[in-house]
């Protein structure tokens, strides 16, 4: 059995932790009183971007009971009085799903169909959250922001996602079999 | 050892069960969850304010440098229209002097008659200021995230005001946060006056920048322009205090634009208006200071 040094082991930990806690900061990120100009009304669903971003690049270190925990945190953080808690944490779980499901198609491949598998599963999820909000409360709701919010966030999508892709190792066959997608042994080697 | 190994393909097994059906099993506990929340509000309710308890220090940490870039921003664009601004708040500015000159003259008949009448006036209102710390502002709420909470005396109903006029008032009370629901939030309902012809009516949000004025008695007299303000039917709103004024009258809406500038909210102060909810007529409080100069004589 290999012996780890302390440092070595803070960077193990320090992987394993690092994607749950930058959806943590954004799902507080979310709340805090940043006024883009024009689109204040309409802010960006950047939690849902954190979350279909990690299940592509690290999904076993996204756990779907995390998941669930951070999607009541922000509905209860977010959400008013009368709104369903647990709606964002059954629509992370949904994207997650989806994501890992669909990793033929969306791991080392060009960004562009990364970009258009977000706005797929995106729009889902914001169909969802709409759908489930007004079945919740039985009032009619201008769905108009709803898509506002959708925009801005497809949009910012080129911007933050080659960021927190940086989070997935270099070599795509050193990494467990959950990530690895599609590629097999000497399918990148040269 | 048999034992042990038996243990171990039990677990091997459980744990495969779980891993195949772990989408299923997150899906039900996430629909447990709503229904929990639904059924159970008192424990949501208790479950937010904690949530916001803990979270608002974080938050309060993020809004101060998030309020300097806003306003660095804000500085940078007026920047370019200060000579405009300038003109108009000049233009202003003698038209609030005049203003200012009846106001002092109407005060001060006021006050005489007041004495005259001895009017008592309603319970003296105390204010709370506090910081924004979080905005609550999604497509489907608008409400914002206070730095004040039960320990200083913030209770829930109490009003929320800027200098421009009433923003919200309170919906939950941590023990050091607290959470504003806007007057444009499409569960707020607050009642109101139409400050030109003192008719009551209802002011309701529907989450658009706009808010939708219910009339109790009909459309009558309603003019774009027309000021409206909080009408304190209900108790926990002080009188008067400025909501906003309609935009759009036409068949069937009349559209009011509230004074408050949402988007540039950092600072508020909650009403401490003594009595929150409805209370009856023979609630104790305490006997209102006489304005000044006027000794109000009880028998």
């Amino acid at each position: 059995m290999r012996t780890d040094g302390t440092l070595a082991l803070l960077d193990r930990w320090g992987r394993a932790a690092l994607p749950g806690t930058v959806l943590l900061f954004f799902v507080l990120l979310t709340l805090a009183p940043l006024r883009a100009p024009y689109i204040s009304d309409a802010l960006p669903l950047l939690p849902a971007l954190v979350v279909f971003q990690f299940s592509l690049a690290t999904p076993e270190r996204l756990p779907g009971p995390l998941l669930l925990a951070l999607g009541v945190l922000l509905d209860l953080l977010l959400g008013g009085p009368g709104a369903p808690v647990g709606i964002s944490a059954l629509g992370f779980v949904l994207i997650r799903a989806a994501v890992v499901a669909n990793r033929r198609y969306l791991v080392g491949v060009p960004f562009l169909f990364q970009w258009i598998g977000f706005c797929i599963v995106c729009w889902g999820f914001v169909a969802l959250v709409w759908a489930f909000t007004t079945l919740w409360t039985w009032a009619p709701i201008d769905p108009v922001p709803a898509m506002l919010q959708y925009v801005v966030v497809i949009v910012i999508y080129p911007l933050l996602a080659p960021l927190l892709a940086r989070v997935r190792a270099r070599d795509p066959l050193n990494i467990p079999e959950l990530s690895r997608g599609g590629a097999r042994t000497g399918e990148t080697t040269p | 050892m048999a034992i042990r190994d038996d243990f171990e393909v039990v677990a091997g097994q459980v744990r495969t069960v779980v891993q195949r059906f772990a989408l299923g099993l997150l899906v039900i506990a996430a629909f447990g969850i709503m229904l929990v929340g639904k059924a159970d509000t008192v424990l949501v309710e208790h479950a937010r304010v904690l949530a916001l308890d803990v979270a608002s220090p974080v938050l309060e940490a993020i809004a101060r440098p998030a309020a300097y870039a806003n306003r660095a921003i804000a500085d940078l664009r007026e920047f370019a229209s200060l000579r405009e601004e300038n003109a108009r708040l000049r233009e202003e500015n003698t038209r609030l002097l005049a203003w200012q000159t009846a106001a002092r003259r109407l005060e001060n008949e006021n006050e005489g008659l007041r004495s005259l009448a001895k009017f008592r006036e309603g319970p003296e209102a105390s204010f709370i200021t506090a910081r924004l710390v979080g905005d609550n502002v999604s497509a489907y709420m608008r409400g914002a995230l206070l730095n004040v909470g039960r320990r200083v005396g913030v209770a829930p109903g109490q009003a929320v005001v800027t200098g421009e006029g009433l923003a919200g008032r309170i919906a939950e009370v941590g023990e050091n946060s607290s959470r504003v629901l806007f007057v444009t939030d499409v569960n707020s309902r607050l009642p109101v006056l139409i400050e030109r012809t003192r008719e009551r009516a209802i002011l309701a949000g529907d989450n658009s920048p706009r808010l939708r004025l219910n009339l109790v008695q009909g459309v009558a007299g309603v003019q774009t322009g027309d000021r409206i303000v909080t009408s304190g039917h209900g108790g926990s709103f002080p009188v008067g205090i400025p909501v906003g004024e309609v935009v759009e009258t036409s068949e069937g809406s009349i559209r009011v634009r509230p004074f408050t500038d949402f988007s540039r909210l950092e600072f508020v102060r909650v009403v401490d208006y003594g009595v929150t909810g409805l209370v009856g007529p023979g609630a104790p409080s305490s006997p209102p200071a006489p304005p000044g100069g006027t000794a109000v004589r009880s028998r």
